[in-house]
Formats: C-alpha cells, structure tokens, sequence
C-alpha cells in the first residue's frame, strides 16, 4: 500500500477517560473508523457526545487513553511530543471554533506561519496564500490584523493557514459556531470546493445542520460512541 | 524555528501589553542606569582611597627586602646597588610612562624628644624632589615649607607631634634610633615645617628628614628600606609588578629583594575595599533580585493571558521547546533593550560627573579618614570597560533566568485544554 494510498485516519478501539475530582468521564468509547483521503466527514452530535474529543485524538492534540489511532499512515498514539508536533505541521490542519489567528501577526502571516515552521522559501509560501486568498475571497485583505477582519474574514483566514501547508487533513472543530448565516454557507462553500478541486480531506466536529447536510459522510455520535455512520452520494 | 521570526513575535507580543512592558522595562533602565553609576562611583572612590592611601604609605608598588615589613629593622634594607637596580629597571622606556613617581626612603621607628617630652615618632629618610611627586604631605603644610634638595639638618613634622613637644618653625629636635651597628644613636634636627594630613597616627608620629643626613647619622650610606612607586592608576600594578620581578630576578631569586604591590603591603586598605565592593555587589544583588521577579510577573502574566495562543501555536506545529523558546526571546529582549538603554544612561550621568566629580562633602565633611586613609569627599566616578561586560552580562542573566519558570509553564501547557480555556 502506498502512502497516497493509505486511509487519511484510522482509529482501532480508541478510548479516551478523563478523570474529574472523583468522577470518571469516557468521552470517547471504543471508537473504530477509518476515513479516506478526500472525504468531506462530519462527526456530529450534540454537546458532550465526544465528537471534539475525537478530532483532539485524531490531532494529536491529546493521548488516547487505550486504543490505536493512524495518521496517514503513522500510529500516533504512541509519538513523542516532538514527534506529534512535526506530525501537526507536516500532516494536519486545523481550524477552530474561535479562529485562533495570531493577533500580533497580519492575515497573510498567519496563514504563511505553518510554512515558515515548515521551511518553505518565501515566494512559495506568498505564491500558495495569494492564490488561496483569491480563491477565499479574501484577496487584498493581506496585510490587515485579525482584529480589522469579521468573523467570517477570519476564518477564512484560519482555512487558508490550514489548508496551504498541503497537509494529509484538515480538522475543523466547530468552524461555524461563530459565524452568522451567510457567513457559514460562504464558508461551507470555500471549503467544499477546495475539497473538490484540490482533494483536501475535511474532518469536521459539529452539531451545526448546515454542515451536516454539506458532508458526504456522517458519523454521529452519542455518550462517545459511533451510534451511525453514513455515506452520503 | 527561525530566529528572525522568534523576534519578531517577541516584540510584537511586547508592544501588545505597551504599558505594562514600558513599566517592567523602567525599572531594568533605572536599574542599568543605577548599577553603571554606582561602580563608576564606588571605583573612583576606592581609586581615590587607594591613592591616598598609597601616598602615605609605600606606593601602589613597592620593592624591600624580603623582612623588613615584619622586623622594621635596618638591618633589613635594600643595598645601594639593589636600590640603583631598582630605581633603573622603573625607568625602562616601555615601564616609564605607567609611574608617576618613584621615591627611594629609608623608614625606621625611634624617638623624638624636644624640651618639652619625648615620643615615638616613624622617621621617614627622603629624597625631597622625589618624595614631594610620591607623596601629599607636601601639599598638606600648615606652617613653614617642605623639605628641599639642599636641606641637611632640616625635619619636617605632623601637626600632633609638634603640639606634643612644643615645636614651631625653627624648634629644635633631637631623633633616637638604632644604626647600623646596632647601637642607639641621635641627630639633632631643626624644624623647617610642619604638616596635617588628617589621619591621627600620622600626623602624631611621622618626620620626614633628608636621606642623607640619615645615612650619615645611622651609617648605611645610600641603603633604603624601600623603593616606593606611584602609578598611573592600580590597575598598572600587574604589569610593572611582573616588571620589576624580572629586572630584579636575581636578587629575589637570592632572597635578598622583594616586590610587592598595595594590597600584599596595605592589607587593611585592601581588606577595607574587597567589603566595600562586597556591600555594593550585596545591596545591588537584592535590588536586582526584585527587579527579576518584577520581570518573571511581566513575562508570566503575558503568557497565561495567552494560554489559548500558545496552545494554538503548539496545534500548528510548535514544539514545547520552541513555545518556551518564544517566551525566553521575549523575555531576554525586554532586558536587553531596557538593559541597553539603561547602561546608556549611566554611563552618560557616569561622563557628566567625570569632570569636576560629585561634591560629597556636605555628606562626609572634609576631614573624613577610613581604614587610615584621608577621604576626599570629591569623587571622580571612574570608567572601566569591565565594569559594563559585568553589567551588561548580569542583566542578560537576570534576564534568561526570569523567563525560565514562565518558559517552563508555556512550554507545558495541555494543548487540548488550552483550547477549551476560554470555551
């Protein structure tokens, strides 16, 4: 199997237990999926269901409690933080709830800083986020700081910054919650076609029914179990 | 990671919190400011000390045989020829614009006695044109006048000594000692000045008489028991020591010669600076020790206000290592541009001082002695290069180690709870 050919994600049993004071809290149960390179997946459900969880463990944001987790191709479950790091830099995107944009630094920066981490020559990095902020809509925006762009401007911005570096995946965690109607659907559209014209696999975690219904496949999940997991055509 | 980014993110995450840097980074100039001046002052008072002292003893250097600071004997002193050796190996031309003056004496202790009483008294054998460049005393008459080249009988003593047996310019003196063959004997002088230097034992026991009546009177011809040298400043003390070591490595290599610089030949003087550099360094150490956690509560309140950031930056890629290192880069700017700034500003106070020095006098009065030495209450604060690679040095630390613990915490952050930090 070649490394194209290997799935973006794969989890085998994946549990994660959280312990709080006294209590034990399983967000994430015995979780096995496997999500293919250019799939566009929704995990949903509602609050506490464990789907954020999931996308941490996907992300090497946080270590499975038992279980295996395979990120294009690598176990991370058992990585080094440097490890892990190099992992989020070369293979995963990430966009968040709150954007999360560098406020130091201006739209153009922010969203060449993976690819500065990454090595790549100048005029690459300007090259690709030129090109994606045309695509994006934000194109003359460049040289404005996070706090003189909308919502929606910013998190076009955090789509950029996750998706230039070229990684295997991009985990969105919640990306509309912050974002009115329109805002939302434009979003939702900048990424479907960059999932259809450059073939960037999307994960999101959301329980917002406008991206339910853009994704191919979607995972629900209840109590931090697959409860469901349909494909869409 | 690139270092150019590493800075570029450390002074602009400084300029967010503009206020609460500009505060952090007042107090390391005042702090830099404070520290430059300070050792500026406190090395030209010791300088000043030193000086003085030195001139009322022998020298910042001084060359003797090997005894006669433990015996004051005359039995132990230097030949004439050692002398001459000496005097010639001072005047070498890559030695001889380091001395100021070089003064050949013969020091012994006996007795002074006048109509009035007798009392001990140090009688110091000079070279007046010589001694007058070595020593202060000359300056210091407050009646008559110092010795001079063709004086033979002549004496020239403390203002107590004369107050205690009752001399006046012309008084008669007889001095008591024990020559050269051991045996006691006297010499009739007259009084041709009298001087105050300030420092008690020296004006009750001290009389300067010419060297030749000396050799004369106790029979050691052109013998001394000291060659004393005055240098440019001590820190000409290394190098002209090492010199006169070699010149006069025969003679020490027989036991006959050794050269000693101030602090092996004033050791109280010595002492009393190595606690007053200690008491500067000590005050200073604490002052910075509050200014340091003044940095680490600058530099850690920016970090936890940016828990969520850091854990974003980490999500991106960043290593741990590389989280801990933007805070160290941070927190090292901020001292060294406020360090910097601050030096500037000691050293410009430092030069605006360097003239006419810094009047004390309303503080410490004009007649104040310490340790045996006459202080001038007019300090020169003195510059020296070490003394900046010292600071500058200090403050970097002071600047590394405040940032390590808030570093640490960046370092270690939970980057899945960082995320939901502000949920």
């Amino acid at each position: 199997m070649t490394e194209s050919n290997l799935p973006a994600v794969r989890t085998e049993g994946v549990w994660k237990i959280f312990q709080q004071e006294a209590e034990e809290v399983q967000a994430v149960r015995d979780v096995s999926v496997t999500i293919e390179r250019g799939e566009f997946t929704a995990l949903a459900g509602p609050s506490g269901s464990g789907k954020t969880t999931l996308l941490n463990l996907i992300g090497g944001l946080t270590r499975p409690t038992r279980g295996r987790v395979w990120v294009a191709g690598q176990e991370v479950s058992e990585m080094s933080n440097q490890a892990l790091a190099q992992l989020r830099l070369e293979q995963v995107g990430f966009i968040f709830q709150a954007y999360n944009l560098l406020p130091v630094l201006t739209a153009m920066e922010n969203a060449e800083f993976p690819m500065l981490l990454q090595g790549l020559a100048a005029e690459e990095r300007a090259t690709r986020v030129r090109e994606l902020f045309a695509r994006t809509g934000m194109a003359g925006l460049e040289d404005r700081r996070p706090g003189k762009l909308s919502g929606g401007q910013q998190q076009r911005v955090a789509v950029v910054r996750a998706v230039a570096s070229r990684p295997a995946l991009v985990l969105a965690d919640e990306p509309t919650a912050n974002l009115d109607s329109a805002s939302s659907e434009a979003l939702l559209d900048v990424m479907a076609e960059l999932n259809r014209d450059l073939g960037v696999t999307f994960i999101f975690a959301t329980h917002d029914a406008r991206v339910m219904g853009r994704a191919r496949r979607l995972v629900q999940m209840v109590d931090g179990r697959i409860d469901s997991d349909e494909t869409r055509a | 990671m690139h270092l150019r980014l590493l800075l570029l993110l450390a002074m602009r995450n400084l300029s967010r919190q503009a206020r609460r840097t500009m505060l952090t980074a007042a107090v390391m100039v005042l702090g830099g400011a404070l520290l430059i001046f300070s050792f500026a002052l406190g090395d030209g008072s010791h300088e000043n000390w030193i000086d003085s002292g030195i001139r009322t003893s022998s020298g910042h250097v001084t060359v003797e045989q090997p005894d006669f600071r433990v015996s004051r004997k005359l039995a132990d002193r230097l030949t004439a020829a050692q002398r001459v050796q000496a005097e010639q190996a001072l005047a070498m031309p890559d030695i001889a614009p380091l001395v100021v003056a070089v003064s050949s004496r013969l020091r012994i202790g006996g007795l002074a006695s006048s109509a009035a009483g007798a009392r001990p008294t140090q009688i110091l054998a000079v070279d007046p044109a010589a001694e007058a460049r070595f020593s202060t005393l000359d300056d210091q008459v407050v009646e008559g006048r110092y010795l001079e080249p063709d004086d033979r009988l002549a004496a020239f003593v403390g203002v107590g000594l004369a107050s205690s047996l009752e001399l006046r310019i012309g008084s008669r003196l007889v001095v008591q000692a024990q020559d050269s063959e051991n045996e006691i004997a006297a010499q009739l002088i007259r009084v041709v000045g009298i001087f105050r230097n300030g420092v008690p034992e020296v004006d009750q026991t001290v009389v300067h008489i010419p060297l030749q009546i000396a050799g004369e009177w106790l029979g050691s011809g052109q013998d001394v028991t000291n060659v004393g040298v005055v240098l440019q400043g001590s820190d000409a003390v290394g190098p002209v020591t090492r010199h006169l070591e070699t010149a006069l490595a025969e003679p020490i290599t027989r036991g006959e010669v050794r050269v000693m610089g101030w602090r092996e030949a004033n050791p109280a003087l010595a002492a009393a600076i190595a606690i007053d550099d200690f008491g500067n360094y000590l005050v200073f150490g604490i002052l910075f020790l509050i200014i340091a956690f003044g940095i680490v509560n600058t530099v850690l309140m920016s970090v936890l206000h940016r828990h969520r950031e850091f854990g974003v930056l980490q999500a991106l890629g960043l290593t741990p290592g590389q989280s801990g290192a933007i805070v160290l880069v941070e927190g090292l700017t901020l001292t060294a541009v406020s360090g910097f700034v601050g030096v500037s500003l000691g050293l410009a106070a430092t030069w605006y001082f360097l003239g006419d020095g810094l009047d004390m006098s309303a503080l410490v009065g004009e007649d104040m002695t310490f340790s045996g030495v006459v202080m001038d209450p007019v300090i020169v604060p003195l510059f020296r290069a070490v003394r900046i690679a010292q600071v500058v040095t200090f403050i970097v630390a002071i600047g590394a180690i405040a940032s390590i613990y808030p570093a640490l915490r960046a370092a270690r952050i939970d980057i899945a709870e960082a995320m939901k930090f502000e949920r």
